[in-house]
């Protein structure tokens, strides 16, 4: 691959209606040079037919894609200079991997030496140099994929656009074309935009995620800083697990405190006096020791447990909180859970964080 | 206790309508290996003087090689613009287009002895009546709708992503069809060529009507021979007509065989 950097990309507020319908809403978004963007959100919420408005096969509404701050909304695919990775690949049946790589140099007319140099390069650089004169048929669902990705970067395209590439493989293989789908990001520099529902993979490929609910951009930001701070209701229970403690929001110095019942539990965050929502993830919940104690206290009874192999799943009943999801790896467990048993739970007060209820 | 099968009946039916379908096939062949001058079946021994005669008397000959040459031309007509129109259609595919196809159809709907009629008045205008050009239109236009069909399968069996990958990619419209939308659809496009071919081949009621001296097709010749003698010859051409066909049908499975490995 050349020098060249990737390229900024950048919608401003792109919307899709088909009929009354609305697929996506006022999206506006911004991708820096060589960053790797990921749209999360599930099954229907508009995450294809964004990629498709990048790609320019789907005619936005209104709105505008600009890249490198140029206005390309009008321009049609066959000229944006985008690589892309369909669902399903969408490899040529009838050409072997050699051809189907060679695709696009084809179509640009390309010398024949340097078309086979860069297809070779370029099936090196996804390790499939062996499979040059098999037919996509003939190969496994994790080489078809390689296929995909080698036809898409062979020509140095400005963006790469994948649209769910790992979906349609097994668990393990997913795992681990995920670890090759992000050195390859490093080792190209372009900018990629990843489609995908799949929580796990967002946090793990990604510099940013986009999520998306219904059509709507959510929130937008780097992997950890979505975890850690969720803005919405949706986007805490969507990324992650979370328990949420719905309350009176009282401002104080550290954030805010929410009453409930006879129980106040410290947060951080911003939301105005009234009722208020915290996130809670179970995993930032521990089980005190007799004598521990914990900016945040509170008592209850174990409801249900199981055992996961790394640590324990718990679900506490607690008088003022409902029932609370509690995830302990097993070297911090106090005590064997049994139903019935009394428990205290603490957390810190960084771990409960003020969330937003998702507009209707 | 000796009941029968389901399917008793219908099995019956179907051997005997196999059997009426093959019986005309079976008298003409034995009749075209005659020992005799006339139209017989063979009285002492079995002869391939017909087949001999039927290639090497020059009206025979011409007309065998005209037959080819017609269903060649109408083939090619039909296999243009048939792929033409089905692809045209499925590109755009709208209500209207719909209608196209069902158009593209009426050759095949609409009895040929009607057709005939209809292309006689305005082949007299064109200067069309009794010339090459004249027959190989007639076949290619009713030859439009086994194209159409089978084309039509084809791309309802296409990956419309394949199209949008190749545009993604840089391909241009034409870059596209050349590459990777005509090589999907090929089987369909060789299927419909088949089929206009045999259509061509056999056809004989258009024929009857708009060529008279100039353009003599297979079929045609065996109509006037059957109307004027009574030549062995015939069967054996007639068994020519047949043995292609079923070599083209057989082609057509043979390549739709290979294709489903
Ligand atoms: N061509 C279309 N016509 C009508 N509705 C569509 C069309 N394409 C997508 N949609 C609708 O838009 C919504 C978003 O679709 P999509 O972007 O494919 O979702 P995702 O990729 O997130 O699963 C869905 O409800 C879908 O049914
Ligand atoms: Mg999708």
């Amino acid at each position: 691959m050349s020098g060249r950097a990737g390229h900024a990309l950048s919608l401003q507020g792109l919307s899709k209606r088909y009929g009354s319908f609305v697929a996506v809403q006022d999206a506006s978004l911004e991708v820096g040079s060589g960053r790797f963007l990921t749209l999360l959100g599930p099954s229907g919420s508009g995450k294809t037919t964004i990629l498709m408005m990048i790609a320019g096969f789907v005619e936005p509404s209104e709105g505008r894609v600009l890249l490198d701050g140029r206005d390309i909304t009008a321009v049609p695919p066959e000229r944006r200079e985008f690589g892309m990775v369909f669902q399903g690949y969408a490899l040529f049946p009838h050409m072997t991997v050699a051809e189907n790589v060679a695709f696009p140099l084809r179509v640009r007319r390309l010398g024949r030496a340097e078309r086979d140099a860069r297809v070779r390069a370029t099936l090196d650089l996804v390790q499939l140099d062996q499979f040059a004169d098999r037919r996509p048929s003939q190969l496994s669902g994790g080489q078809q994929q390689r296929v995909a990705l080698a036809r898409a970067l062979v020509f140095d395209p400005a963006l790469l656009l994948l649209d769910e590439p790992l979906s349609a493989l097994d668990k393990k293989l997913r795992a681990e074309l995920q670890d090759e789908l992000k050195a390859l990001h490093r080792r190209v520099g372009r900018t990629f935009i990843n489609v995908t529902h799949d929580q796990e993979e967002a946090l793990s490929l990604s510099d940013e995620i986009a999520i998306l609910n219904a059509g709507r951009l959510v929130q937008v930001g780097a992997p950890s800083a979505l975890y850690e701070r969720p803005a919405t209701r949706f986007v805490a229970g969507f990324l992650g697990r979370s328990n949420f403690v719905e309350g009176e929001a009282e401002r104080d110095a550290g954030g805010i405190v929410l009453r409930r019942g006879g129980t106040r539990v410290l947060g951080v965050g911003e939301a105005p006096p009234g009722p208020a929502l915290l996130s809670l993830r179970p995993e930032k919940i521990t089980v005190l020791a007799e004598g521990e104690g914990e900016e945040n206290v509170v008592e209850g009874r174990i409801a249900a447990w199981s055992y996961l192999g790394a640590g324990y799943a718990i679900t506490v009943a607690t008088a003022d909180l409902g029932e609370l999801k509690v995830h302990l790896p097993a070297w911090r467990i106090p005590l064997v859970p049994a139903e019935g048993m009394p428990v205290r739970l603490g957390w810190p007060r960084g771990a409960a964080v003020a969330v937003a209820e998702d507009p209707a | 206790m000796g009941g029968h099968r389901p399917g008793w009946l219908s099995a019956w039916v179907s051997w005997a309508t196999v059997l009426y379908l093959l019986l005309p096939i079976t008298i003409i062949l034995p009749v075209s290996l005659t020992d005799q001058r006339f139209l017989s079946l063979p009285y002492e021994a079995l002869s391939l003087q017909h087949y001999a005669r039927l290639l090497t008397t020059p009206a025979w000959t011409d007309a065998i090689g005209q037959s080819a040459l017609i269903a060649s031309a109408s083939t090619l007509v039909a296999v243009v613009l048939g792929t033409a129109c089905a692809i045209g259609c499925w590109r755009l595919s709208r209500r209207s287009t719909e209608l196209v196809r069902a158009l593209m159809l009426l050759p095949i709907i609409i009895p040929s002895i009607a057709y005939a009629v209809g292309l006689y008045r305005y082949f007299a205008r064109l200067g069309l009546l009794d010339s090459f050009t004249g027959v190989v239109v007639a076949h290619g236009v009713t030859g439009i709708p086994y194209v159409v069909i089978t084309v039509s399968t084809a791309l309802a069996a296409f990956d419309p992503r394949l199209e949008s990958a190749a545009r993604g990619m840089g391909a241009t419209l034409a870059q596209t069809l050349r590459w990777v939308i005509l090589p999907r659809i090929m089987p369909g496009i060789v299927s419909g060529a088949i089929f206009a071919f045999i259509h061509s081949w056999d056809e004989l009621v258009v024929v009857l009507f708009i060529a008279s001296r100039r353009v003599f097709t297979l079929p045609r010749k065996i109509w006037d021979g059957i109307n004027e003698n009574l030549d062995p010859a015939m069967a054996a051409v007639a068994v020519l007509l047949v043995g292609m066909t079923v070599l083209l049908l057989l082609l057509d499975l043979a390549l739709r065989r290979q294709r489903a490995d």
